[in-house]
């Protein structure tokens, strides 16, 4: 693979050598551990209400959020203070300015981040008052919340871009590759999350609308890391981490015991319910790395097309039949986790059929919606992954 | 943000629906918990999932332990853990909790009290639903409008930076082009962002919409006035297609209906009916018949001409009780025949009882008996316990015998001047015994419509056969009034082999604000 598309432009210019001492290494460790914490907070709130239900600004999943974003924000907080006011040249050189403060590019995001965060507090609350608690994740005070994770995360990811995109030596490059790998996995995880209700569920995976909402969020980012980030397959990575992470969160919740505290209780769990089974998202990714590195590479609308059609394909051909199993007797362990639901799950056949299968008067597949649903959904996927290219290179190219 | 302005601008009114009764959705319940005498006071959130507030007074004991927990009448993988009701600071006897009420429906409040007379439990049903829309405080309005314009002006300077410097070598300095970029990135930015914080108003207002399309309602009724022979008969009919349509199982799923639950006759009536004139000078308590559980039929007592509210309460086999709200003309009936004097429809014509200089009141009765209003003079305030306590003697000052009137010591019916409230009042509290009994009676394979249904006729038939012995004929009925107005109250006894009515007036004050 190439890696010249991914090298960045500006770095072909001619370099401005600053002297003095770079800005500390630590904030960005830290952001990037604190977007971590933020997404596994989020993944063991969700457990925490479907499986206890009873909710408080105090809960463990919740305090584990607020540090994630309290953290983030604070040594982000210091970095632009520090560079500032006691920055050497060479940290200030490689700094943007924001209302008369100097600091990295991805601090100002994470910031602008926290203080979403902390600004979706009072509303969240109202909302539980006005319209009673939104036990579903896409609600419009969460969306604010999600909106300010998502720029921490964000502003990780651009703190170790810049270093990244700075390193000269290929140990560095190699090491900072990685940790832009971590920190992409940490927000390809807050994405499928958010779009969990619609695509992750393994009853969904024979219904259009689950590619279509797939293709409309995850080439977007998996294209951008593919053209930005320095390993051999920097996409499928970042996929690679966001498995490991649900993985862990599956099977580390499962082995918590825990009972509903609130009623109406239809499923009598004894332990956290996990989430579903990953998508199994390092195959489309793999594929968009290899796209996005060859000589197709260079032609954006072109290389655009053929990846977002190429993901839906893909992930058709891996959750399709996937999908099957996950909802057979076979999934029904420890390791798949498959037919585990929230206390407040009704009882019924519908828990171990598909949803929203386009049928015919007969009741059979109807592979023409269905098609015209796949197809549909690769438009989606090629726009997406055409936002995701303008991104990337974008990307490639920052160096605060 | 330009949803948040819209939203302060456009504030919503807040619309006081009714579950159970109009206007009035807290839940009081007064009577045994086993061994003890409880007093259970359930204040509901409006919204659900919410949090209610649960007070418990165990009267006349010091008990070890009191604990409450809610639960929805169909759960049927066990019940969550109770909560401890901690004592209330600067409330005597009285206990509280705080529990999230989660679904909506019928759902019960079971309290357990513990002491040195062992163990006992009461259900106290509980209809939960949204009534109300909740205005965006101004304050907290501002508040997110100055916070939304800071963000958004980061975000764009963001935007700007990352064009103008971010992609630099550090130490370089920007171009005269890379400034006019960014200068474009930051208005495109602010572009991009007031366009998703105009399509983040259309989401808030939709779903804004969709809470109000949710809100509680109960079936749309008509009721009408026809001659049937020498009678004049009152028809209510139920017209919603929410209950006309319940059946139809293709309708029910398209609408997202629930299942549907059947009627179960509450203490003797499938529906109690109160006809209640708009100037509250005349006043009915009836109890219609029905074939199909759709139109409901009674004959009319002699009431003055004019237009009269209708509240009917009913009870589903879910346990949730509603009361169907209508409003029909009268004609001048005073000169059509009395209802059966040994029946249990009771009416009453006239003005309320005059109060008495020392703040209680004396209502007589046709056969010469009187109610006394026990209160001081202190003034009725709202979301108070209201003294709502009732003597009647005979015309010599005795102590009255009171027999058991539909299975209770006495009815009272509580109505606002402007029909914006109205509730159905036993000595037991504002619960219906039928809801109550629904959820005592339930077994766990009580799955089939009907089955519970006739349980809970059984044991109404068996509990109007009990004689229930007011003390001295004395009757009180545990109460909030809800909002502050001026309100009548329609005491019913039974007394002489005869229903007997007393209206006494109230005038109910603002709560005094705190904090």
């Amino acid at each position: 693979m190439s890696i010249a598309a991914a090298l960045p432009r500006a770095s072909q210019r001619e370099q401005v050598e600053a002297p003095g001492r770079a800005a500390p290494a630590w904030p960005l460790y830290a952001v990037t551990l604190s977007s971590a914490c933020i997404v596994v907070g989020l993944l063991w709130d969700i457990s925490w209400h479907s499986t206890i239900g009873r909710d408080s600004f105090w809960t463990a999943p919740h305090l584990l959020e607020q540090l994630g974003a309290v953290v983030a924000g604070v040594s982000c907080g210091w970095l632009v203070l520090d560079t500032t006011f006691a920055g050497a040249a060479a940290a200030r050189a490689a700094s943007v300015r924001f209302w008369g403060f100097r600091g990295p590019l991805g601090a100002w995001v994470t910031i602008w981040g926290t203080f979403v965060m902390i600004t979706s507090a009072p509303f969240d609350d109202w909302w539980h008052n006005a319209y009673g608690l939104d036990v579903k994740i896409v609600s419009p005070p969460h969306m604010v919340l999600a909106l300010g994770m998502i720029a921490v995360e964000l502003g990780a990811i651009l703190m170790v871009l810049a270093a990244q995109n700075r390193a000269r030596d290929r140990a560095g490059v190699r090491a900072l590759g990685g940790t832009y790998a971590f920190a992409g996995g940490v927000l390809v995880t807050m994405l499928a999350t958010l779009i969990s209700e619609y695509a992750s569920r393994p009853n969904e995976m024979h219904n259009p609308l689950f590619y279509k909402v797939a293709a409309g969020t995850f080439p977007l980012v998996l294209v951008a890391f593919a053209r930005s980030g320095r390993l051999r397959f920097p996409a499928a990575a970042a996929a690679a981490v966001y498995m490991a992470i649900m993985l862990a969160m599956i099977w580390i919740l499962q082995l918590f015991p825990a009972v509903p505290r609130l009623a109406p209780i239809y499923v009598a769990v004894t332990h956290m319910v996990p989430p579903s089974f990953p998508l199994l998202l390092v195959v489309p990714a793999l594929g968009i790395d290899l796209l996005v590195g060859s000589a197709l590479g260079r032609r954006g609308w072109l290389v655009s097309a053929a990846a977002g059609l190429l993901f839906v394909a893909l992930l058709l051909a891996m959750q399709w039949f996937f999908g099957e199993f996950l909802l057979s007797p076979a999934a029904r362990n420890y390791f798949f986790a498959g037919d585990q639901w929230a206390y407040l799950a009704r009882p019924g056949p519908w828990r171990y059929q598909f949803w929203g299968v386009p049928k015919d008067a007969l009741g059979n597949l109807d592979v023409g919606a269905l098609a015209r649903g796949l197809g549909i959904a690769g438009l989606i996927g090629m726009a997406s992954a055409r936002l995701g290219l303008w991104w990337g290179n974008g990307m490639s190219r920052v160096m605060r | 943000m330009t949803a948040l302005r819209a939203r302060l601008l456009g504030v919503a009114a807040v619309v006081a629906l009714c579950s159970a009764h109009v206007g009035s959705p807290d839940v009081w319940y007064e009577g045994a918990a086993g061994p003890y005498r409880v007093l259970v006071y359930v204040r509901l959130p409006g919204v659900v999932p919410g949090i209610a507030d649960v007070n418990v007074q165990v009267v006349g004991d010091t008990p070890d332990r009191v604990t409450a927990v809610v639960n929805l009448f169909d759960a049927t993988a066990g019940t969550p853990p109770p909560d401890v009701a901690a004592p209330t600071p600067g409330a005597e006897g009285w206990y509280h909790a705080s529990l999230w009420i989660m679904a909506p429906g019928s759902n019960s409040v079971t309290v357990a009290v513990t002491g040195a007379r062992g163990t006992g439990e009461v259900v106290v049903p509980v209809a939960a639903v949204a009534t109300r829309r909740l205005p965006l405080a101004r304050s907290l309005g501002a508040v997110l409008v100055g916070v939304g314009a800071f963000l958004v002006a980061g975000l764009v300077t963001i935007a700007g930076a990352a064009v103008r410097e971010s992609v630099l070598p550090p130490g370089a300095s920007p171009s005269r082009r890379r400034v006019w970029a960014a200068r474009a990135a930051m208005a495109g930015t602010a572009t991009v962002t007031a366009l998703l914080l105009v399509g983040g108003r259309v989401w808030w207002d939709s779903e804004d919409a969709g809470f109000d399309a949710e809100l509680y309602r109960p079936f749309a009724t008509a009721a009408s006035v026809r001659q049937a022979g020498d009678r004049r008969v009152l028809d209510l009919a139920i017209t919603d297609s929410a209950w006309l349509r319940r059946a139809d199982t293709a309708w029910t799923r398209h609408h997202r209906r629930n299942a549907w639950s059947p009627l179960v006759s509450d203490h003797g009536k499938l529906m109690h009916l109160f006809l209640v004139r708009t100037d509250m000078e005349g006043f009915a308590h009836l109890h219609p018949a029905t074939d199909d559980s759709v139109r409901f039929t009674d004959t009319l007592p002699p009431l003055p001409a004019g237009r009269y509210r209708v509240f009917a309460d009913i009870v589903h086999e879910s346990g949730f009780a509603k009361t169907l709200v209508a409003s029909v003309e009268l004609p001048d009936l005073t000169a059509g025949t009395a209802p059966d004097p040994a029946g249990d429809d009771g009416f009453f014509v006239g003005r309320a009882a005059r109060a008495a200089p020392s703040g209680g009141s004396v209502a007589t009765l046709a056969d010469g008996a009187t109610v006394t209003w026990e209160r001081s003079a202190a003034p009725l305030l709202e979301g108070a316990p209201a003294p709502l306590a009732f003597t009647v003697r005979e015309p010599d000052g005795r102590p009255a015998v009171l027999e058991p009137y539909l299975g209770m010591p006495a009815h009272a019916a509580v109505a606002r001047d402007d029909g914006g409230v109205f509730v159905h009042l036993h000595p037991m509290g504002t619960v219906s015994p039928a809801a109550q009994a629904t959820f005592t009676l339930r077994g766990p394979a009580d799955t089939v419509p009907g089955v519970v249904g006739r349980k809970v006729a059984r044991a109404d038939s068996a509990m109007l056969g009990m004689a229930h012995m007011s003390s001295a004929g004395r009757v009180s009925f545990p109460y909030a009034f809800p909002a502050p107005g001026r309100y009548r109250i329609w005491v019913q006894v039974r007394h002489g082999g005869r229903v007997e009515t007393a209206a006494f007036d109230a005038q109910v004050g603002a709560a005094p604000r705190t904090g």
